[in-house]
């Protein structure tokens, strides 16, 4: 019994998840670079360099990181341990700190890649945000559509934008008279038992610009609102309050086209 | 061989054309530039300037819309056109109008040096009202140096009745449009949002024309200078307008002939080249891969039995499209999710095929115009050509990703439109076309030749080009 409680002891903890803020680091390879993040000691893989169509959006030097994730089981990757799932943030201020790129290294790969660090090329397979977007089926119901954001962030990236297209078609096909908009700010409990707070007004912002969009997308929405309270954080699944909830709800009679 | 084809070729044309003047713009043209020969293509047939609007004078200072777009110079200006118009109308050409031709209206125009900005760098004054009005801006502006004086005038600068940023740019292509205002796609990556509308039609616009992208469409943008450039009391008639947008949109600008190269459109060789290629192809097409690259394939001239000079172009384009470097600091690249660094080519940024431009809403912070990377001394005391304005972002604004809250720049750029600190120094990328015709080059005409060109990027991106490199490069970008 002692002997199995050392060998547990002595195993990653492989569902521990952590929220921590560094400097990004970028390591070179003999293909695309990784990115990495140092944390009490340990380095983390945070993953590669890819395109804007990519789930993963690299952090950028001269900016601290907000950090997200669990650490994953598995081998290093590219020298690092792999956190999954991540979400990563950009931190608004400049630190000049923040600017590590480490050389290619004989035996330290980045996992495959779907684009070269050059131009892309045919192999390369499409991915989902690339392909035309299908257009809504019944039955329709009542539906939230979520947005996630960056720290202190109301900027629609790429990813968000195929997501803006699919809550427009699908409020469009359905017939939908309520469009209701939420905006919402939070906080994240770091591992060190800090709190970062979000700026006051970023859940208004955020709301604001995806009402903007969905206007512009031909569904203005038939409310919009905000949260300025601060939801709380768990320093498990504080990426998740950074949001924008859009309430759908189809118009039971509408001929759908 | 080359003399029975330049025999074959459209006579060369003469070179400056007047306001006003009758003449007859053929379908097709070509006029000597510093590297071979500029071809013109009118897709719609010949162009008689005979009472077009686009050739008539305007309004009060006796300009047209050619005096600033001419053809022999890629539908642009170049400094030296600038120094030969000075010298043969002794500065009484409406070029050098006081309002925009001249460092400021309130100097003695009758002198050469209160003309130094157009004679020496092709650069004409965009007064820029301040703030925006549409949007609250996100930072303060003061004038740090001024050598025109025109930003600290009285009348004309910054705490003047009618507070105005003069900036200093470079006139843009009026030609190969088609491809300048495709509006694709309808979300602007770089706004993070859907791409401006134009109040007109109602229609996206490509946010991808003018140096800011303050103008919605070309009919907008010709009714504006009109009154701004040409100083036209009153809107431009309705059928004018549409003929100076018709006359715009038909019209193709390339590179015809390489001095060392030969000719460029001949049947076989690289497809995209010679301004036939540009009225032929389509636009809105992303050109950043390996298989339909951006100026599409130069493999006719990588065989053997090709001169050097041709061998050169066609490795200055894989240069272009395979070169790797780091690709970092550069707002609007690195910061929309791309991560910083980038690990990528010259193709990543001028990645629309045929022109090089981002066919994405285009503004970049390539760093040309701000400090410490600009094309100026680096002490900005020692400018003594453009203004140096020191911008302070708003605590509660997001700031410029990579050079934080104070920026000094010589040209905010967008961020004069948006009132965005994150916009400071970032200027829509320009098409590659027609480059021999019409240096210097960047906005503020701040490479004086294409090799100060490829330097600024080899220093900017720290890109380690051997000398051949630079010389291919500057080989291919000669022949676009």
């Amino acid at each position: 019994m002692r002997l199995l409680l050392a060998l547990v002891l002595a195993l990653p903890a492989f569902s521990q998840h952590l929220n921590f803020v560094a400097c990004p680091v970028v390591r070179d390879t003999k293909t695309v670079p990784c990115f990495l993040a140092d944390y009490k000691g340990e380095t983390y893989f945070l993953g590669i360099q890819q395109d804007i169509t990519a789930d993963f959006y690299p952090p950028q030097l001269l900016h601290e990181a907000l950090i997200e994730g669990d650490i994953a089981p598995g081998p290093r990757v590219c020298g690092g341990i792999p956190l999954k799932p991540l979400h990563v943030s950009v931190m608004p201020e400049i630190d000049r700190a923040c600017n590590t790129i480490l050389p290619a290294e004989p035996g330290i790969d980045a996992p495959p890649a779907k684009r070269p660090a050059g131009p892309s090329t045919r192999l390369a397979p499409v991915s989902t945000a690339q392909l035309p977007p299908q257009k809504p089926q019944p039955p329709f119901v009542a539906r939230d559509f979520i947005i996630h954001y960056d720290f202190d962030s109301d900027f629609l990236f790429a990813r968000d934008t195929r997501r803006l297209t699919d809550i427009a078609e699908y409020a469009r096909v359905s017939g939908a008279k309520v469009i209701e908009i939420t905006g919402y700010r939070a906080a994240t409990l770091l591992t060190d038992g800090r709190t970062l707070t979000e700026k006051a007004d970023v859940s208004r912002l955020r709301a604001e610009r995806v009402a903007g969009v969905l206007k512009g997308l031909g569904t203005p929405a038939s409310d919009v609102h905000w949260i300025p309270e601060v939801t709380p954080a768990n320093g498990s699944t504080d990426f998740e309050n950074r949001r924008v909830i859009v309430h759908v709800v189809p118009e039971p009679n509408a001929a759908h086209q | 061989m080359l003399a029975r084809v330049e025999a074959e070729s459209p006579p060369a044309q003469s070179r400056w054309i007047e306001p006003g003047k009758a003449a007859v713009l053929p379908a097709e043209a070509e006029y000597d530039d510093a590297l071979g020969r500029l071809g013109i293509l009118n897709a719609s047939g010949p162009i008689d300037t005979k009472g077009h609007p686009f050739f008539e004078p305007v309004g009060a200072n006796g300009r047209a819309c050619v005096t600033c777009h001419q053809p022999a110079y890629a539908m642009t200006i170049s400094a030296a056109a600038a120094r030969e118009r000075w010298s043969l109308t002794h500065g009484k050409d409406p070029l050098f109008a006081a309002i925009d031709g001249s460092n400021c209206p309130d100097l003695p125009q009758e002198k050469e040096s209160s003309h130094s900005l157009l004679l020496d760098r092709g650069l004409i004054r965009i007064a820029i009202p301040w703030p925006p009005p549409v949007h609250r801006p996100e930072f303060s502006i003061q004038v740090v140096s001024d050598p025109t004086g025109c930003n600290t005038s009285p009348r004309y600068g910054l705490d003047s009745a009618h507070p105005t940023v003069s900036v200093f740019r470079r006139p843009r292509m009026a030609a190969n449009l088609k491809y300048v205002t495709n509006p694709r796609p309808q979300f602007a990556l770089k706004l993070g949002g859907l791409a401006d509308v134009d109040p007109e039609t109602g229609q996206p616009v490509s946010m991808n024309f003018m140096a800011d992208a303050r103008e919605p469409s070309l009919r907008s943008q010709a009714r504006n200078a009109a009154i701004e450039h040409g100083e036209r009391t009153s809107p431009l008639p309705e059928a004018d307008l549409a003929r100076i947008v018709a006359f715009e949109s038909q019209i193709y600008v390339a590179q015809i002939q390489d001095r060392n190269a030969g000719k460029l459109d001949e049947p076989g060789g690289p497809p995209a080249l010679g301004p036939r290629a540009m009225a032929d192809h389509r636009p809105g097409v992303l050109g950043d891969n390996d298989y339909d690259p951006v100026f599409q394939l130069f493999d006719a001239w990588k065989q053997p039995g090709n001169s050097e000079s041709r061998a050169s172009i066609a490795r200055g384009s894989d240069i272009f499209m395979f070169r790797q470097f780091w690709l970092r600091d550069a707002t609007h690249i690195n910061s929309i999710g791309l991560g910083n660094p980038l690990k990528r080519t010259c193709a990543t940024c001028h990645n629309a095929q045929m022109t090089g431009q981002d066919l994405s809403a285009g503004w970049v912070d390539l760093g040309t115009t701000n400090y410490p990377t600009w094309t100026e001394p680096p002490m900005y005391s020692e400018s003594r050509e453009l203004p140096v304005f020191k911008i302070t972002c708003n605590q509660d604004a997001p700031p410029h990703p990579y050079l934080g809250r104070v920026i000094y720049t010589s040209d905010p750029g967008r961020a004069l439109i948006s009132g965005r600190c994150i916009d400071v120094g970032s200027i829509v990328v320009q098409q590659f076309r027609g480059l021999a015709a019409r240096a210097p080059y960047f906005s503020n005409g701040g490479a004086k030749s294409l090799r100060e060109l490829v330097d600024f990027y080899d220093r900017r991106f720290d890109m380690k080009l051997t000398d051949r490199e630079k010389q291919d490069l500057i080989n291919f970008l000669g022949v676009l």
